[in-house]
């Protein structure tokens, strides 16, 4: 029985033959695996080693080389909060703290397993909208204190029940 | 007289789907120049030439003359070649590789056959940063449809001329940017940067000749090829001909991108396209070219153009085009911390000076921020940035050194107050 499940697993065969080498490979399956599962557990990592011949060195060397790789268990909501110059400028780092103060108050509430995690980023490459953020893929701009209590505001129910 | 601001990246910028194939061939004269080059009506080495007398220089921020780093792929090796495009873009303060796959991002593909076909490549890779997810959907798409129309895979418009085009995502390293690291990187490997020589024309990819060029510059190849290079040098100016996108930040009621000729007068830029400064607000220091290049005071901004050789006057760079406004309101120790944060933080550690002197210069400004720091600290920066540069793989150790040392020299009043306060709180470590 493969760990990966058969929609992920033909994404993996597809990607390894896709490139000049497989090593190649290792980026995209990691996106890959990464997209289904959250994040990357030891077993999707022996698999990839004894199944399909990625070895474990280089591919642990891989995820932690990344920022977007993560070898522990993810929330649901993973924000990357750009802390960079122009973000700073414009009220990234008030944001942020408001961002702390909502996790640890619903962590208080709804116990370890909250819906939110916090990562402070490098630009984000939008800066025209700063201050901005990332939550799991999708931006969001002007990230203020005020939208910030909106959305986390919108969101916690929906996946804290 | 050429126009006064020319169209030549962001021509479908504006139009109703304007990253539409369709668009493109209909509004901005869409794949006529591979038709012209792959009909037999341009030699390869007429090709090359154009692009060589056009005088474009590379965009993704070293400035390095396109047309001749095409020439160092080296001919007589006829196995595999491979051309990259850097869509990494994340030099902080850069956003205008991303408008680019937002509004025309054909413009990039029809850019990246002309050049494989200069290097006589008939495999290439665009590489942009996974936080770019929006726009690696978009140029998936436009890849897609270039292949259904013809414009790329085997024997492109019936010339014999083969060239696969595959999209590649980075996973959030900004050290993939430069372009040994990305080449790393697509070889599935730690993305660290290698040392040169061997460059990459020679020996990338694989080991096999790979020529990297930035999006911006790939667009530009299209426009050259249809219109010649005697008018793209119409536009800019001697040394730093056509036309730049500016991605420009900061206290600003418009900031964005904007495309205007090399040459361009900042302060228009900020009172035409940007729609001046937010009310009350005004300049304190520039940051001309991305967090890498040294900062400038409102004096040195005084009749500043945007060009290569006006940057390298005053001592900084044009870099990749970012340009982030610091305003009166900002306290410039705390965006020295996250300038030096930041590289610290992107260090791939193989280097000493830069994996070390990235990471005591965060220190001592932790000390400077936080009441700590020792009295001589804003010497201390200047002697550590000193022997960062230049003796390492890559640029990254300057990249952090120089912006370090220009607030040192220029800015240390404010770093100066903050060790004075200390002192006088007696907090600081004697
Ligand atoms: C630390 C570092 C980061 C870089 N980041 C980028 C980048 O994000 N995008 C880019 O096009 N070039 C970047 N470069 C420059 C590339 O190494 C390379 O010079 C460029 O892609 C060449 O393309 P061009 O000649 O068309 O400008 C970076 C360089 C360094 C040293
Ligand atoms: S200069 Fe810094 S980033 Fe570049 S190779 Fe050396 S350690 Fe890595
Ligand atoms: S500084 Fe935050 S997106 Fe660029």
């Amino acid at each position: 029985m493969s760990v990966f499940g058969d929609g992920l697993k033909a994404e993996i065969e597809g990607f390894l033959k896709r490139y000049e080498t497989r090593r190649s490979a290792i980026l995209p399956v990691l996106h890959a695996i990464q997209d289904v599962h959250g994040w990357i557990k030891p077993e999707h990592i022996e698999e990839l080693h004894t199944v399909y011949g990625l070895d474990r060195v280089h591919v642990k060397e891989v995820i932690t080389f990344y920022d977007i790789y993560k070898d522990k268990p993810v929330r649901k909501f993973q924000i990357r909060y750009c802390k960079n110059i122009t973000c700073h400028m414009l009220g990234a780092r008030p944001a942020i703290a408001r961002i702390r103060e909502h996790i640890a108050a619903l962590d208080a509430a709804h116990g370890e397993d909250g819906a939110f995690s916090l990562e402070e980023f490098p630009c984000l490459g939008k800066c025209d909208g700063a201050p901005v953020m990332l939550v799991n893929k999708e931006r969001v701009e002007h990230a203020t204190v005020d939208k910030i209590d909106q959305l986390l505001t919108k969101y916690a129910p929906t996946v804290l029940r | 007289m050429a126009q006064d601001k020319p169209r030549i990246i962001l021509r479908t910028e504006g139009l109703a789907n304007p990253r539409a194939l369709k668009t493109y061939i209909e509004h901005a004269e869409g794949y006529t120049a591979i038709k012209k080059v792959l009909g037999g009506a341009v030699t390869r080495e007429q090709l090359i030439e154009e692009v060589k007398a056009s005088g474009l220089r590379g965009r993704g921020g070293a400035g390095f003359p396109t047309g001749l780093k095409w020439t160092f792929v080296p001919q007589s090796d006829t196995g595999p070649k491979y051309l990259i495009c850097n869509n990494d873009e994340s030099e902080p303060g850069t956003f205008k590789d991303r408008h680019i796959c937002t509004v025309n991002p054909h413009q990039v593909i029809e850019g990246m056959v002309l050049a494989a076909f200069a290097i006589k490549a008939n495999k290439g890779y665009i590489y942009t940063r996974w936080e770019f997810q929006e726009e690696i959907g978009y140029l998936v798409e436009a890849i897609k449809e270039a292949y259904a129309a013809g414009f790329l895979g085997k024997n492109i418009l019936g010339s014999g001329f083969d060239f696969d085009l595959d999209h590649y995502s980075g996973a959030g390293a900004y050290i993939c940017g430069e372009e040994t690291g990305l080449i790393s990187s697509l070889e599935g490997k730690k993305g660290q940067p290698k040392v040169k020589p061997p460059f990459p024309a020679v020996s990338g990819y694989l080991g096999r000749p790979t020529i990297v060029n930035n999006t911006e510059t790939l667009a530009n190849v299209p426009w050259i090829v249809n219109h010649g290079a005697k008018e793209f040098r119409q536009y800019g100016t001697e040394k730093s001909p056509g036309s730049k996108l500016f991605s420009i930040s900061g206290a600003l009621v418009r900031p964005g991108v904007y495309e205007v000729p090399l040459g361009y007068p900042f302060e228009r830029l900020v009172q035409e396209e940007c729609g001046g400064y937010l009310p009350g607000r005004s300049l304190q220091a520039l940051i001309p070219g991305g967090a890498s290049a040294p900062l400038l005071t409102p004096e040195e901004v005084k009749g500043l153009t945007l060009d290569y050789e006006a940057m390298a006057s005053r001592g900084t760079m044009l870099g990749s085009g970012a340009i982030m406004i610091i305003d009166d309101r900002q306290v410039l120790a705390e965006l020295l911390k996250v300038t030096i944060e930041f590289f610290a933080h992107e260090s791939c550690g193989q280097c000493t000076p830069c994996r070390e002197g990235t990471g005591w210069l965060n220190n001592i400004m932790d000390g400077v921020l936080g009441g700590t720091a020792k009295p001589d600290s804003v010497e201390r920066m200047r002697t550590v940035a000193k022997h960062m540069g230049g003796k390492t793989i890559c640029a990254l150790s300057d990249a952090c050194a120089m912006p370090v040392t220009s607030y040192v020299q220029k800015f240390s009043g404010q770093l100066q107050a903050y060790l004075a306060q200390a002192a006088a709180a007696g907090s600081h470590v004697k």
